[in-house]
């Protein structure tokens, strides 16, 4: 008996993203010698000469920098033909979030300090990133188990509604022991995976149109119902958590899987005027709904109560102008609590942060970022072997860009404000840690050379046929 | 002016430069790979892909490039021409119509499977289903883009 050896492992090098690599860490080095250099043209001018290169906690940048090269030393190794954009795009966001993080106050985090703490989220997301790019070469777990996934995602969800923490009104965190997290965070990408399984089974399904409402023509009822409960849970996280932002996410990022599976603009529009509707009732019944969409309508008739986070945020920007004031330039009292400093700057309002400190040109740059890890993942979305895969890669983009559209469009005062977390830029760990296991998955997901595995296949009997040669 | 200050001016628009280098530098990667899908040949709308033949044709592991309209049968007319003992002269087709994949049996002798249930005159089928006519084994997969 022989034994089958393990399929050789050929390095495979790759330029591309080692050249964005180089980019991104001189661009990180350059804004950390900024915020240096103006930390000790602040401080005095007797400082301002002091010798050697200028870096703001250099040890932390070399440590960041450090684990991203070491990523893509790793998959250069497993020498994978996989995305070669998504981790230099991801690293030089994580990177801002770090050059931010050390410049506000450092109290805002208990224990090592604001910095700190996000460098060991970061570094942590990285490495998660580089596990499942490198080691996930099959998707049966996500495929085959959706049901399971689904029934954990809901358990969790529970889990919160009961054994939640509140925080600042709202029940989001969930402490075990000595664990905490936010699962909503978490839920996002259980709901992606199950959408894809279920989407890619019933597709053939949902593309019929046998009911008809008024003008409307729908699928079959039973195989709506889903969609009906997907709603219902959307606006369960609203009255229960008083998780806007995660609803508004979940419910977009249903509505446009929908859209990318049955190619039909008409379900897009019942599910917004569904989503108007129930937006409608919850701004009766709902008083902390009625605040936002309040404080969104005129901030300024609140601007020193409940709007002033979104007042200062808007000033922010106004400080800010076209090339920003400088990283490490911005209002020194910005990240501190009132008065003077934005509340939640560093979890809900790092753009206005950087949107003050580099200006027009440098948040435009980075909605840039976000975009470019959209595109990348429906193109390896396009490209995908199978229906599960191309929704899978497409729901997993999607969750990221809208998610960060949701909260840069609440900081810009676009639509009400929901805290929400921007992705790899703001504070905190589950965010961090999820967001780096959808990048992970997108990054597996783009290797073309792992097939689906094949579907059940059943062994019949079989008759000859004896027409041979006839019609 | 202070030289400090100045030195500050120049890196800050040295650091936003870079970050639009980087963009630069993506978006060309990005239109590259765009064109080089582009340039691949035939607008094929899915592919078949043979996973068992005991008769050898069509070979396993072929591929086959698909168009609007595919017969699948033992005759030598037929688009594939699928060599199995248990398969028909004309057994299958299969169409893309809308936005779907559909596979028609034609009233074969032993029918035509997908995902190992047998298809009672038209069914839909999708990307990475498997389809089976007497012995042969096909899965339908998305065009190589």
């Amino acid at each position: 008996m022989t034994l089958t050896a393990a399929p050789r492992i050929h390095p495979r090098l790759r330029r591309r993203e080692l050249g964005l690599l180089v980019i991104a860490g001189l661009a990180l080095a350059v804004g950390s010698m900024t915020l240096e250099l103006t930390r000790r043209l602040a401080a005095g001018d007797e400082v301002a000469t002091e010798p050697g290169l200028p870096f703001a906690n250099p040890a932390a940048l070399a440590i960041y920098l450090g684990a991203v090269f070491a990523a893509h030393a790793i998959l250069v190794l497993t020498g994978r033909r996989t995305d070669e954009v998504l981790l230099p795009t991801v690293g030089l966001l994580g990177g801002i979030s770090l050059l931010l993080m050390e410049r506000l106050p450092q109290d805002l985090a208990g224990g090592l300090g604001l910095g700190t703490t996000q460098l060991v989220w970061l570094t942590t997301s990285i490495a998660v990133i580089t596990a499942i790019a490198a080691f996930i070469r099959s998707d049966a777990w996500l495929r085959l188990y959706k049901y399971t996934w689904a029934a954990f995602g809901v358990g969790l969800l529970l889990l919160t509604f009961v054994l939640g923490r509140e925080v600042n009104g709202q029940r989001l965190t969930l402490a075990i022991g000595p664990f905490s997290g936010q699962p909503s965070e978490l839920l996002k990408v259980i709901l992606v995976v199950f959408l894809a399984g279920y989407l890619s089974e019933n597709r053939a399904l949902l593309v019929e149109q046998s009911t008809r409402l008024g003008p409307i023509r729908l699928p079959p009822l039973p195989y709506l119902a889903p969609m009906v409960a997907m709603w219902a849970i959307a606006l369960s996280v609203v009255v229960f958590q008083r998780d806007l932002g995660a609803a508004l996410l979940f419910f977009a990022v249903f509505l446009l899987l929908l859209y990318v599976t049955t190619g039909r603009a008409s379900f897009v529009a019942l599910g917004l005027v569904a989503f108007a509707a129930g937006g409608a009732v919850l701004y009766e019944i709902v008083p902390h709904v009625r605040t936002r969409v309040d404080i969104w309508l005129d901030p300024f008739a609140t601007a020193s109560g409940a709007g002033y986070q979104v007042v200062q945020a808007l000033h922010a920007f106004a400080r800010g102008g076209i090339l920003g004031t400088g990283l490490g330039a911005g209002l020194p009292e910005v990240g501190s609590l009132p008065p003077g400093g934005i509340p939640a700057l560093h979890t809900d309002f790092p753009l206005a942060a950087l949107g003050e400190e580099m200006g027009l040109i440098g948040v435009m740059a980075i909605l840039g970022l976000y975009l470019v890890v959209i595109e990348r993942g429906l193109r390896i979305a396009a490209s995908a072997a199978d229906d599960f895969r191309a929704i899978l890669a497409a729901g997993l983009s999607l969750v990221i860009g809208v998610q960060a559209f949701i909260i840069a469009a609440g900081v810009l005062k676009l639509i009400p404000l929901t805290g929400i977390t921007l992705p790899f830029i703001s504070y905190g760990g589950s965010s961090l840690l999820t967001n780096g296991l959808v990048v992970g998955l997108l990054i597996a997901l783009s290797d073309r050379g792992v097939g689906p595995p094949p579907p059940p296949t059943a062994q019949r009997g079989l008759r000859r046929v004896f027409d041979r040669g006839a019609a | 002016m202070d030289p400090v200050v100045l030195s500050i001016w120049i890196l800050r628009l040295v650091f936003l430069a870079l970050l639009y280098w980087f963009l630069w530098t993506v978006v060309r990667i990005l239109l590259r790979d765009l064109r080089a899908a582009a340039r691949e040949p035939g607008a094929e709308l899915g592919r078949l892909l043979v996973l068992a033949s005991p008769g050898g044709e069509p070979a396993v592991g072929a591929a086959f490039s698909l168009d609007a309209v595919t017969t699948l049968g033992r005759d030598v007319n037929n688009t594939i021409v699928v060599d199995d003992e248990f398969a028909s002269g004309s057994h299958a087709v299969l169409t893309y119509r809308g936005r779907a994949w559909y596979v028609e049996d034609l009233g074969s002798t032993n029918g035509t499977f997908v995902n190992g249930q047998p298809v009672d005159g038209i069914a839909a089928i999708g990307f990475g289903d498997e389809l089976q006519l007497g012995n042969v084994r096909l899965r339908l997969e998305r065009a190589r883009r």
